[in-house]
C-alpha cells in the first residue's frame, strides 16, 4: 500500500490563514514513501486519513479544508475523513477545542494527524455532529452537563434530559437508569467500557462519577452494536477526563460535596488525571431536619468517590492507560432518638474498579486490549433481623481487533471488527430479607422480622462473550453493518446469541436515515436471580428507525421511532420462586434538537413512550412501572464574557401505582396486608418546573474561579410524585416533590 | 417500606395521616386467644381490642368468626355463651391435621381464623397454635412518668413535657404505646415518651400492647389527662 502524509500539529494561528498555494508543506523526512507516479497536483485523487488528539482518541467533528478553498469535509466518529485532493496540495485541520494542524498530501493515505489542544485548554464545545452510535443516540461532554440548567452540574440528573430516560425527581428505589419504559436493570452503565454496580449516591443525589471527572457521556436508548451486551434496553457510556497538557489543581465545594481534582503531565509522553470527592450533605442535613422527627442521623448520608487515569504514549503506536473509579456510601440512621437496634437502618455500598488498557494503532489496524477487575460490596441491616451482605469480586479481560479498508471485496470504507471478553465473578451472599419486590409488584407490608428470602453461600457466575461485525459502503449513500454476538451466561449455562444490523441511507448531504434490527439478552443477575440457576436471561427484540439533519456545524436534529418486544421477562411465581413467564412490548418515539453556535447552548428533547408487559401467561396487560408517556425538556444557555445564564423548562408525566383499595388485619405480626387493585391502573399527576442557573467566572490571583447557582423548580411546583400508605391503608399521604432546590458551588482552578 | 417512609421523611413528605401509635382511629388493634397456645381438651376464648375515631378503645368479641385453615379442624371453633371459643382436638385429629400441613410430628398446629367486627366493617386474621399450652405475656411491671403504672387508674400527666414510660421486655417482643392525648415518641420500643403539647388534645386513652414470639398478646388502658 501507498503510505504518506505528515502530522504536524502546531499551536493554534487563525483558521482561515492557509499556507501559500506555491508552499505546500512538504513532507518530513520520517514519512518519505514518494507519491504514486499517477498523483499530480493537476490530478486529484481521493486522500483518506485520520484526526486525534495527543492520546490518539479520534477527534470526530473537525474540519479539513483544502488549503486552496476547494473541498472541506468534516472528520467521523472515528475522526476519519475522505476529500479530493492534489497531491503537494497542504491540508489544514480546525475543531473547536483544538489548535490548528497542517498536513500535506503524499498519497492516498495519511498517516494520523495529531491535533493538539488549543492553550486555552478547557473550552469544550458540543462534538454531537458527528454520526451517533446508534439512532437516538446522543452525546454530551463536560461542559454541556455543566451548562444544563436544574442539574446542578451532575451527570445523573443530565441524563434526565435526554429523550427516553425516565424522569424523575428522586429516583425511589433504584440506582440506574430507566430507558424507554423498561426497569432500571434493563440497562447499563458504563465508566470506560466497563459496568459498574451504582451509577449514584444515596438519595439520588450526586453520580458517582463528578461532571468534572468525565470528557463525555454517550448515551444510546437502544439499537447499539455488538460490542455492548448484557443489556436488553440501553447504554449509558461515561468516559472519563484525561489529563491535561498543563498540570492544574482545582477545588469546588457545594451544600452537597467537595472535591479536588489534579491533573497534567508526567513526563513527556504521560499524564494523568486524579480526583477525590466527599458528601457534605452529612453535616448539613441535621441543621434542617427538625428536630421534632423521630430520627438519629447517624452518618446520613456519606459517601467517598475516586477517579484516577494515566495515559501514556509508549511509541506512535501503542497507547496504554490505566484507570480507576471507586466509590463508598455510608446510609445509617435511626428511627428514634435512642438509637434502639430494632429501629436502626444501615446500607453501605462501595466497589472500587482498576482497569488497564493498551490501544494499538496503525494504518488500517487498531487494537483495544484491556483487564478490569473490580470489588464490591452491599452490606445493609435493617433491625435486628434482616440483613444482607454481598462482597463481589470480579475480573473481566477484553480484546478487540478492528480492521478499517477503504476498499475490500468491492465494498468501500470497510470497518471489520472481532472482539471477545469474559466476565469472572464471584460473590459471598448472606441475605436474609423479605422476599424481594419485583416489577409491578405492590410495596409489601413493613414487617421487621420477615426473612423469607434467606441464603448463605458462594455464588460463581463465569460470563463469555465474542462477537464481530463488519460495516460497508454499498453505495455512496448506503451503509450497511452487520454483527453478530454471542454470550454464554456461565450460571444458567445458557448460550445466547444476538444478531444485529443497521442501514444507513444517506438522504443528502445533511439527512440520514437509520434503521436498525436486533436481539438483545440480560443475564439473570438482578437481586437474587443468581442465586436460582434456574432462572434464564431476559430477552429482548429491537427495532428503531431515526432520521438525523445536519444542516450546518453545531446544530443536529434527530427523531427516532422505536418497538422493542420483550419476553422471557424474570417474575415471581406464586410460592416466591422465579421464573421466565413474563414478556412485554415497548414502542414510542423520541425527538432531540441541539444547537451549538457561538454563545448559545439549546436543547430540545421530547419523548413519547408506551410499555406494557403480561407477567404470566393469560395474565392482564399492564403498565411497566416506569412508563412514562410524556418528557419534555427544552433548555437553553448564553455565555457572554464573565457570565453565563441558563435556563430548562421540564414537564413529564408522572408514573404509574398501583392502588390499595383495603387491607385486612394480621394481629399476630401486627401488620395490615394491603389488597392491591389493578397494578399500575393509577398514574400521578404531570410534573413540570423551570430551572435557573447562573454562573460568574473571574481572576482570582492565580486562581480561575467559577461560582453557580442552580436552582430547580424556581416557581415551587409541588406535584404529586406518588403516595405513601399509612400502616393500615386507609389514609395516603402525597409524596410531593421537591419545591425548591438551590444548589450553589464554588470552583477553583490553579 | 423503610426505606422509602424514610426517604419520605428526609425530602419533606407532608404526614398527614394518623401515625401508628394514634388510639383514635377506626381499626382492630389486637385478637387475643387466651391462651393462645392449648393442649388437647383446653379452651381458649377469643376477644380484641378495637380503637375507635373520637371515642375510647373497647375490648370486645368479634362478631364473626371462622376457620380459614386447616378446614379440618373447622370444627375445633365454637360460640359458647356470647364468646367464640376454640378448642383443642385430640391427637388423633391433630396429627391427621399436620399430615394435613405438612408439619413435624409432634409439632404445634396453627389454626388460622379470620375474626370480623361489624360496627368496624373490618376483619382480623389470628392463629391460635394447637397441640400445646403457653399463656399470654404479662404486663407487669409499667413505669408512666417514674410511676407504677399498674396502681393507676387514671392517669394524669404534666403538658409540655416529656413523660417517660416503659415496660420490662426485651426486643423479642412486638410492642405498641398507643395515645389519642398528646403525641407518641418511639411508640414501638419498651422505653418511649408522650408528650402532649398545646394543639394535642388533653385528654383520651393510653395503651399499652404487648405481642410475644408464640402468638401471645397482652394489653393495658388508663384513662388519661394533660394539665
Amino acid at each position: 500500500m501507498i503510505r504518506g502524509g505528515v502530522a504536524v500539529a502546531q499551536p493554534a494561528p487563525p483558521p482561515a490563514t492557509p499556507a501559500p498555494a506555491e508552499a505546500p508543506t512538504p513532507a518530513p523526512a520520517e514519512a518519505p514513501t514518494p507519491a504514486p507516479p499517477a498523483a499530480t497536483p493537476a490530478a486529484p485523487i481521493t486522500v483518506t486519513g485520520r484526526v486525534v488528539d495527543a492520546v490518539r482518541r479520534p477527534i470526530r467533528g473537525a474540519t479539513v479544508r483544502r488549503e486552496d478553498g476547494a473541498g472541506e469535509v468534516v472528520t467521523d466518529a472515528e475522526g476519519r475523513f475522505s476529500i479530493e485532493a492534489p497531491v503537494g496540495t497542504t491540508l489544514v485541520i480546525t475543531s473547536d477545542r483544538h489548535g490548528v494542524a497542517l498536513a500535506g498530501v503524499t498519497g492516498p493515505v495519511l498517516d494520523d494527524i495529531v491535533q493538539l489542544p488549543e492553550l486555552t485548554g478547557e473550552q469544550i464545545e458540543v462534538t454531537g455532529e458527528a454520526p451517533t452510535p446508534a439512532a437516538g443516540a446522543a452525546e454530551l461532554d463536560r461542559q454541556d452537563i455543566q451548562r444544563l440548567p436544574g442539574t446542578g452540574g451532575d451527570v445523573v440528573r443530565a441524563l434526565s434530559a435526554m429523550p427516553g430516560v425516565v424522569n424523575q425527581q428522586i429516583p425511589l428505589g433504584y440506582s440506574g437508569v430507566v430507558i424507554r419504559g423498561s426497569s432500571p436493570q434493563d440497562s447499563k452503565v458504563l465508566i470506560d467500557d466497563f459496568e459498574v454496580p451504582i451509577l449514584f449516591h444515596p438519595l439520588g443525589i450526586r453520580a458517582v462519577v463528578p461532571a468534572e471527572s468525565i470528557d463525555t457521556l454517550t448515551f444510546i436508548p437502544g439499537g447499539f452494536d455488538v460490542a455492548f451486551g448484557r443489556s436488553s434496553s440501553g447504554i449509558v457510556q461515561l468516559t472519563t477526563r484525561p489529563g491535561s497538557e498543563a498540570r492544574s489543581t482545582q477545588a469546588e465545594v457545594s451544600l452537597i460535596d467537595g472535591g479536588l481534582i489534579s491533573q497534567g503531565p508526567l513526563g513527556e509522553h504521560t499524564r494523568y488525571m486524579l480526583a477525590l470527592r466527599r458528601s457534605v450533605i452529612d453535616f448539613v442535613l441535621p441543621l434542617v431536619i427538625p428536630s421534632s422527627v423521630d430520627l438519629s442521623l447517624t452518618t446520613v448520608p456519606q459517601y467517598w468517590d475516586e477517579q484516577l487515569r494515566i495515559d501514556h504514549e509508549l511509541n506512535p503506536r501503542w497507547n496504554l492507560s490505566l484507570s480507576s473509579v471507586g466509590t463508598d456510601d455510608i446510609f445509617e440512621l435511626f428511627t428514634t432518638k435512642e438509637d434502639a437496634p430494632s429501629k436502626r437502618f444501615f446500607t453501605r455500598t462501595r466497589f472500587l474498579r482498576l482497569t488497564g488498557a493498551a490501544k494499538y494503532h496503525d494504518g488500517e489496524w487498531q487494537a483495544n486490549l484491556a483487564l478490569s477487575g473490580m470489588l464490591a460490596e452491599i452490606d445493609a441491616e435493617v433491625g435486628l433481623y434482616q440483613r444482607l451482605d454481598v462482597p463481589t469480586a470480579l475480573v473481566t479481560p477484553r480484546a478487540v481487533v478492528t480492521r478499517t479498508m477503504r476498499e475490500a471485496i468491492g465494498l468501500r470504507d470497510v470497518v471489520w471488527s472481532s472482539g471477545a471478553e469474559a466476565q469472572i465473578g464471584h460473590s459471598s451472599v448472606d441475605i436474609a430479607l423479605p422476599l424481594e419486590r419485583r416489577e409491578g409488584e405492590p410495596l409489601p407490608p413493613y414487617d421487621p422480622r420477615d426473612t423469607t428470602t434467606h441464603f448463605r453461600g458462594a455464588v460463581w457466575f463465569p460470563d463469555f462473550a465474542a462477537w464481530t461485525s463488519a460495516a460497508a459502503t454499498f453505495d455512496p449513500r448506503i451503509r450497511i453493518t452487520l454483527g453478530l454476538r454471542a454470550d454464554y451466561f456461565g450460571r444458567p449455562r445458557e448460550l445466547a446469541v444476538q444478531p444485529r444490523s443497521e442501514l444507513q441511507i444517506k438522504l443528502s448531504d445533511t439527512l440520514t436515515s437509520r434503521f436498525s434490527a436486533g436481539m438483545y439478552r440480560r443475564p439473570p443477575e438482578f437481586q437474587t436471580e443468581l442465586l436460582d440457576p434456574h432462572v434464564r436471561s431476559e430477552r429482548s427484540q429491537q427495532l428503531t428507525t431515526g432520521l438525523e439533519y445536519t444542516p450546518i456545524l453545531g446544530v443536529r436534529l434527530q427523531g427516532t421511532m422505536y418497538y422493542t418486544d420483550r419476553t422471557e421477562l424474570i417474575t415471581h411465581n406464586a410460592d416466591g420462586t422465579l421464573n421466565n413467564d413474563g414478556r412485554g412490548t415497548s414502542k414510542g418515539m423520541e425527538l432531540l434538537a441541539m444547537v451549538h453556535g457561538g454563545a448559545w447552548f439549546g436543547w430540545l428533547g421530547y419523548s413519547y413512550s408506551n410499555s406494557v408487559r403480561v407477567d404470566a401467561p393469560g395474565g392482564p396487560v399492564r403498565l411497566f412501572d416506569y412508563d412514562q408517556p410524556h418528557n419534555l425538556n427544552v433548555a437553553a444557555s448564553w455565555k457572554r464574557g464573565r457570565w453565563q445564564l441558563g435556563g430548562r423548562f421540564t414537564l413529564y408525566s408522572g408514573l404509574p401505582y398501583t392502588p390499595v383499595v383495603g387491607a385486612e388485619f394480621d394481629s399476630d405480626r401486627n401488620l395490615h396486608i394491603p389488597m392491591p387493585g389493578a397494578i399500575n391502573s393509577a398514574r400521578a399527576p404531570i410534573h413540570h418546573e423551570v430551572d435557573l442557573r447562573v454562573d460568574y467566572a473571574w481572576k482570582w490571583g492565580p486562581a480561575a474561579m467559577v461560582a453557580y447557582l442552580d436552582v430547580q423548580n424556581v416557581y415551587f411546583n409541588r406535584s404529586v410524585v406518588t403516595y405513601f400508605y399509612n400502616y393500615d391503608y386507609s389514609q395516603r399521604s402525597a409524596f410531593e416533590s421537591l419545591p425548591f432546590i438551590p444548589s450553589a458551588g464554588l470552583r477553583a482552578v490553579l | 417500606m423503610r426505606r422509602a417512609a424514610v426517604l419520605a421523611v428526609l425530602a419533606g413528605c407532608s404526614a398527614d395521616v394518623d401515625p401508628d401509635w394514634q388510639l383514635s382511629h377506626d381499626r382492630v388493634i389486637a385478637v387475643r386467644a387466651a391462651p393462645p397456645r392449648l393442649a388437647s381438651g383446653e379452651v381458649a376464648a377469643i376477644d380484641a381490642l378495637l380503637g375507635h375515631q373520637g371515642q375510647p378503645p373497647d375490648g370486645v368479641d368479634p362478631d364473626t368468626a371462622e376457620v380459614v385453615s386447616p378446614a379440618s379442624l373447622a370444627g375445633a371453633l365454637g360460640r359458647q355463651a356470647a364468646h367464640w371459643t376454640v378448642t383443642a382436638p385430640g391427637g388423633d385429629q391433630l396429627a391427621a391435621a399436620r399430615s394435613e400441613l405438612g408439619l413435624d410430628a409432634g409439632a404445634p398446629v396453627p389454626l388460622r381464623l379470620r375474626v370480623g367486627f361489624t360496627r368496624l366493617g373490618q376483619t382480623a386474621l389470628k392463629v391460635v397454635w394447637l397441640g400445646q399450652h403457653t399463656d399470654n405475656p404479662v404486663v407487669d411491671p409499667v413505669t408512666i412518668g417514674g410511676m407504677d403504672g399498674l396502681a393507676q387508674v387514671q392517669l394524669t400527666v404534666p403538658a409540655g413535657v416529656d413523660v417517660p414510660l416503659a415496660v420490662n421486655f426485651d426486643a423479642t417482643y412486638n410492642i405498641n404505646w398507643l395515645t389519642s392525648c398528646g403525641t407518641m415518641h418511639d411508640f414501638d420500643l419498651a422505653t418511649a415518651h408522650l408528650r402532649v403539647e398545646p394543639e394535642d388534645p388533653h385528654a383520651g386513652t393510653l395503651a399499652i400492647v404487648v405481642r410475644d414470639t408464640l402468638g401471645g398478646v397482652a394489653w393495658h388502658l388508663w384513662p388519661i389527662t394533660a394539665q
